[in-house]
This record gives structure tokens, C-alpha cells and sequence, in this order.
């Protein structure tokens, strides 16, 4: 058994599948369904595809509804469960906000009135569906898979893997990932987490042998005006960035899961975001706006070993 | 699909968001496995040798072989067994008979076996853990029996845990010399544990063990002989304990890791007390270096001290007390012992692990000054070497 690693790019980003496997033709005979699942997805939900089924259901806006599958109407049900239980904050309309911010270097932030005359776009309680079609119920409304379309391609990868005889493996979409499976002989996979302030910098290793990791963070995209950091995790309620953390990793049986409780977290700020986390029970690890580490990972494997020993 | 509850509001509780949220996950076709950190451990076996030599007085090698596994996610059974082989001097002798306290080592050779095993099994119920072990050890002259029961109990999102147990001993003493001897000794074993992790890098733990037993603690093969000035035969004395020990040990434990470092700082005090008099105390400081997944180095230093018991004289005092022992780990002395380890992980989950230490005993290490003057310096080297395998 030797690791063999597949680099592929999709989504705008630079990705990767790690399969152990007796040798590499075994190794790309699992890893090639995986990656076809997530062009597949891509092609399907990318606001970028004018023949992908948002960009149909986006034209459609304030017009006539638009017929959907069964898969894009689950899509949508996690869209609106993570709506719901984020308070409104985590909003799959809010990609309008797009049009008022430039993420570009030397770009300005928005004037509020710039985002004042958004803000009536976005309202997710407003989109009419059924288990058939989605309407969008104004002119210049829009959906946006991004808050969950690229988790849902690496739960979707890792479901393929395991079709496909994957014992020991992980699939990483732009750094969000899961694992399929420890390492043979049982040691964990060592998950990075980038330094929200350094490119190329791990922060932290996180040692995992199952599950999803899901990051959050300031730094993807993002202006600085006047020594204050604007990022892309924007609240649909202000249309303002969120602020509090630099970064929030999230460690959870399902991508889908862990990126949406980083990315709530996110968007609630740094007190309401970390009782937000530690009420979820999910393992996370949180860069703070000051710097500040909180470390929900690591703290128990510091445990000394072999105490409290009776007799 | 309209909301009436969220926008604006407050989020939902916790415990139903993660449902909400896997649930809705779950529809789709996708996988959801249980998030595991660390190694998927489930089991470990490993073997180790330890070797223990006291300059000229002893050598101790013991083969260790111990193996744990988990079952069901809520069993855990653990195991080990191991044999010491003790070869090298007999216990010494105290004379004066140059006018102050000499030890004395006779010549004869002892060659012993002990053979110990221990079986500790957990079952976890949610945030509580029982456990029970049994542990059992037999030698020619000395054999034990022990039992406890044990429960762990995880609060406040796991950063406290509360740990409490209850351990009872049930030892036979015996002698090669004496073979009528065979006399009991019984000790019930209370313990109180606390652990709280501080900050997301560094956790205390702190654990208060009392212990009250009653029976037999002379050691058959002690003899404090004395020679008084004002006699031609020297007076000899068995060793005389008292038939009882309460014993109260707390011990407390740091932990700090420091990310840039990429190192543990390890930190662990010890108070010792008994009511034959020990007072003792153990501070040991230690540093794990990690270089990278594979390598560890552990430095580590460890300072003890003791009084003596009441009832220890390297010579017979006239009149002669009921109770005396000449046993000089009895006395009053103070130690300092470094120890490295190094520690290799290589793949497919065998580690490697070797630690070198040193002894050094003396009464001049006494905390204070003023250890016992018999106090003969005890320098001894121990090695071990352990190979696990985790699967």
C-alpha cells in the first residue's frame, strides 16, 4: 500500500484526492469517479455556467418558476435548515451583495447606500418552492450555491471513493475536505490549517481519521480600507463583512455540516460564535480577530496518560 | 416554506442545530461518518524491557507486555503482564562497630522472579465512564491481590473531568528464610481526581490519594545489628514496623503546549505524607520536543526528598524500642534523577521508544541539609525499551 495523490482543478481552485492503494492504476481507478463528481456538481450549481441550473433559476427572477430535481431540492432544504437555525444569518440569497463589493486590491468599501439598495434583494423566506421548482419572487434576486455547493461536492467525492473500494482516503476542495478512513496502520491524517495571516503557513495540524474539515476564514477574499479588513463572508442583514475571526475550522461527520457551522459562526461573531460551536459539540479551532487561538482540537490529546490509577 | 422563527432572532439551541443541520445534510446522498480526531485507535499491544542496575548492588530486568482495545466504541479492556527478574546482593547489614554506622552488604547472591498482571476494563455511559481492574502479583515470598472500581465523569463540554475510585489490597508476606511466615497485610485505597483544561493549550490536573492499611510491613530479611562498646556479642534486631500505614499522596500535573515550539512543557508535584512520619515531596520537570510526525525528545528531571520515619535508627538505642527499622529507604535522603527519552512514530502505526535515566540518591540531597547519616549514596542507571503497534 503507498499514498497516491490526484491534484485537479475545479471550482476556481487547485484540488486533490489521496488514495492508499496497492499501486497507482488502483489508486486512479477511485479517485476518477470522485473527481467526475465534482465537475459533475460544478457544472450543475456554478452561478459562472450560464446552462447551470442557479444561472437558469437566476434569469428567472421575478418571472416564471423553474423546474428542479430531486438533488437540487435537497440542496435547497439544507439551504433553508441552515437559514433557519443561523437566525437568517446564513442566507443563499445573499450573493447580490457581490455587485456592491470589489475584493479587489486598492477597491473601496461600499457606500451604505450601495448596500441599502441590495439589501432588498436578498430574503430567503421570500424564495417560493416546491419539491419541483423554485421561483425567485423579484427581478435581481439571486441564489448562490457557494455556502454549501463546494461542501456538498467533497461529501459527494468521498461517497464516491467509497463506491469505489476507498478504504484509507481524503478529498480536499480548496482546503475544505474528508476523510475516508485513518491512514493504514491506524495513524491519523494530519490536517493542516492555513495561518489566516501567512499564505503557505499551517497554523495548526489537526490529527483526524474520519469525518469532514471545513474552514471559514477572512482571508480568502477581502479588501483592507483604513487598517480595517473587509472579507467576503458578508451578513445579509447589514451586508456588512463579518467580523470577529480571522478563521474558524469545524470538524464534523459532513463537510456540508462543518463548513455551515464554520460559516455561521463566522457570520455571528466572535462571543455568539463560539458558544454557537461549543453548543454544537463539534471539535474546532478558531483563529480570533486579536490573534487569539481557540483550540477545541487539541487541548485533549494533552491529557497525561495513566493517571488516576486506583489500587 | 414560510420561517416564522430565525430571521433576526436568536439561533436555536445547540444540540437541535446539529440535528437540524445533519439531518438535512443526510438527505442528500452523501457520506457522514462519526468525526474521529487523532489515530483511529482501537487497539495496541507493545512490549517492553526495562533494565535497572544499582552500582554494584542490584539488577532488575523486566519484561513487560501489555495490550488495550476498544469495543463497540464503549468497552475498553486493557492488560498487561510482566516479569522481574532481581538478581545481585542480599539486603545489607547496619554495624558500627568502628564506633559509627556503617552499611554492610553480605555477599550472598538473591536471584527472584515476580510475575505480575493486571486486567482494567471501562465502560462508557455517555459523559461517565466505570471502570474495574484487578491486578495480581506473586513472588516466591510476597504475593498480592487488588481490586478497584472507578468512575470518570466529563463536565462542562468535556473541559472538567471528575475522577473518583476506590482500590483494595490483599498481600501475603512470606519468607524464604522463615517459612512459617506467612503473615497478612490489607489496604483500602480512596482516590479523588480532578482534571481542567485552563486554555485550549494547557490543562491541570490534580488527584488526592489517601490509603489506610494494617498488617504486616517487616521485612523478613532486615537485621539491624549493633555492636555496644560494653558487649562482646553484637545485638541483633529484626526489623519492627508499626502494623499499621495511612498514607495520604497528592499529586498535581501541568501541561502547557507551546504552538511555535512545537514542545509540551510537563510539570508534576507531588506531596507524599504518612503517619509513620515520611514527609516527602517530588517535583519532576520535563520538555517534549516534537520534531515534525516522527520525532520526540523528552528531557526530564526529577528532584525528590524525604524525612525519615520515626521509627528509623541505623543502630539499636538503648532501651530498645518496640518498633525500629534500619531500612535506609526509610531514612531521611534526596534525590535527583534526568531521564531522556526519544520517542519514534514510523509508519503504519509502530513506535519506538527508548529512555535512559539516571539515579542518584543521597542524604546530602535532603531538602534542607540534614539527611540521615547511615544514608549510603544510591547511584543506579535504568534503561527502557518499548515497541508498540496501535491497529
Amino acid at each position: 500500500m503507498s499514498l497516491h495523490r490526484f491534484a485537479f482543478r475545479a471550482m476556481a481552485a487547485v484540488n486533490e484526492v489521496q488514495v492508499h492503494a496497492q499501486d497507482r492504476d488502483a489508486a486512479a481507478a477511485m479517485a476518477t469517479p470522485a473527481i467526475a463528481e465534482v465537475r459533475r456538481i460544478e457544472a450543475k450549481y456554478s452561478r459562472y455556467r450560464k446552462e447551470s441550473i442557479v444561472s437558469r433559476i437566476n434569469a428567472q427572477a421575478g418571472g416564471a418558476a423553474v423546474a428542479i430535481d430531486d438533488e437540487t431540492a435537497r440542496l435547497l432544504d439544507f439551504a433553508d435548515t441552515c437559514w433557519r437555525q443561523s437566525g437568517g444569518r446564513f442566507d443563499a440569497t445573499s450573493g447580490v451583495l457581490r455587485r456592491a463589493w470589489r475584493f479587489d486590491p486598492g477597491a473601496e468599501a461600499p457606500s451604505q447606500a450601495a448596500l441599502d439598495a441590495l439589501l432588498p434583494l436578498i430574503g430567503w423566506d421570500r424564495i417560493e418552492r416546491t419539491r419541483e421548482a423554485v421561483r425567485l419572487p423579484a427581478a435581481g434576486m439571486e441564489l448562490d450555491f457557494g455556502g454549501f455547493g463546494k461542501e456538498y461536492a467533497v461529501d459527494r467525492a468521498a461517497w464516491m471513493l467509497r463506491e469505489a473500494g476507498a478504504k484509507s482516503a481524503l478529498v480536499s476542495l480548496a482546503g475544505d475536505l474528508a476523510i475516508l478512513g485513518a491512514q493504514p496502520g491506524g495513524a491519523p491524517w494530519r490536517v493542516g490549517i492555513r495561518h489566516p495571516r501567512m499564505e503557505e503557513v499551517a497554523i495548526a495540524t489537526l490529527p483526524a481519521s474520519s469525518g469532514a474539515i471545513a474552514t471559514s476564514g477572512d482571508y480568502e477574499r477581502y479588501i483592507e480600507v483604513g487598517g480595517v479588513r473587509h472579507c467576503h463572508v458578508l451578513d445579509p442583514r447589514t451586508g456588512r463583512s463579518a467580523r470577529g475571526f480571522r478563521s474558524v475550522t469545524v470538524h464534523a461527520p459532513s463537510c456540508l455540516v462543518a463548513g455551515s457551522a464554520s460559516t455561521i459562526a463566522m457570520l455571528m461573531g466572535r462571543e455568539a460564535g463560539l458558544e454557537w460551536l461549543d453548543r454544537l459539540g463539534l471539535a474546532h479551532f478558531c483563529v480570533l480577530e486579536d490573534g487569539a487561538i481557540v483550540d477545541r482540537f487539541e487541548a485533549r490529546s494533552l491529557q497525561p496518560a495513566g493517571e488516576h490509577g486506583t489500587a | 416554506m414560510a420561517a416564522t422563527d430565525g430571521e433576526g432572532g436568536s439561533p436555536r439551541r445547540g444540540g437541535a442545530a446539529l440535528a437540524a443541520l445533519t439531518q438535512a445534510a443526510l438527505a442528500l446522498p452523501i457520506l457522514a461518518v462519526a468525526a474521529k480526531a487523532g489515530a483511529a485507535q482501537v487497539g495496541e499491544i507493545g512490549i517492553a524491557v526495562l533494565g535497572y542496575k544499582e552500582r554494584g548492588l542490584m539488577k532488575v530486568t523486566e519484561p513487560i507486555l501489555w495490550a488495550n482495545a476498544q469495543f463497540a466504541d464503549v468497552w475498553e479492556v486493557q492488560a498487561s503482564a510482566a516479569v522481574d527478574i532481581v538478581t545481585g546482593a542480599s539486603p545489607e547489614l547496619i554495624s558500627n562497630q568502628s564506633g559509627r554506622a556503617v552499611q554492610a552488604v553480605t555477599g550472598a547472591s538473591i536471584n527472584d522472579r515476580r510475575t505480575t498482571g493486571d486486567l482494567h476494563v471501562t465502560r462508557h455511559f455517555g459523559d461517565f465512564g466505570l471502570s474495574g481492574s484487578y491486578t495480581e502479583s506473586n513472588e516466591e515470598d510476597y504475593h498480592s491481590r487488588a481490586y478497584g472500581v472507578e468512575g470518570r465523569w466529563d463536565l462542562n463540554q468535556k473541559l472538567t473531568t471528575i475522577a473518583a475510585g476506590y482500590g483494595h489490597s490483599n498481600d501475603r508476606v512470606g519468607s524464604s528464610v522463615d517459612a512459617t511466615l506467612d503473615a497478612p497485610r490489607r489496604t483500602n485505597e480512596y482516590m479523588l481526581g480532578v482534571t481542567q483544561i485552563l486554555t485550549p493549550l494547557s490543562l491541570v490536573q490534580s488527584t488526592l490519594t489517601a490509603s489506610r492499611g494494617h498488617g504486616w510491613y517487616n521485612d523478613p530479611y532486615k537485621l539491624t545489628l549493633t555492636f555496644y562498646p560494653d558487649q562482646v556479642i553484637p545485638t541483633l534486631l529484626s526489623d519492627r514496623r508499626p502494623d499499621h500505614r495511612d498514607t495520604i499522596a497528592w499529586l498535581t500535573r501541568y501541561r502547557r503546549h507551546f504552538t511555535e515550539a512545537n514542545g509540551t512543557l510537563q510539570a508534576d508535584y507531588r506531596y507524599f505524607r504518612d503517619d509513620w512520619g515520611i514527609r516527602a515531596h517530588t517535583l519532576e520537570l520535563a520538555w517534549q520536543q516534537d520534531f515534525g510526525e516522527r520525532w520526540s525528545v523528552r528531557p526530564a528531571l526529577r528532584y525528590y526528598t524525604q524525612s525519615a520515619a520515626d521509627f528509623y535508627a541505623p543502630v539499636i538505642p538503648r532501651p530498645q524500642p518496640a518498633v525500629l527499622s534500619s531500612d535506609q529507604r526509610l531514612g531521611a535522603f534526596g534525590g535527583l534523577s534526568p531521564s531522556l527519552r526519544v520517542t519514534m512514530r514510523l509508519q503504519g502505526g509502530l513506535v519506538l521508544e527508548g529512555t535512559a535515566g539516571y539515579v542518584h540518591d543521597a542524604r546530602s540531597l535532603h531538602l534542607g541539609g540534614g539527611g540521615s547519616e547511615a544514608f549510603t549514596t544510591l547511584r543506579a542507571v535504568y534503561g527502557l525499551v518499548s515497541v508498540s503497534h496501535t491497529f
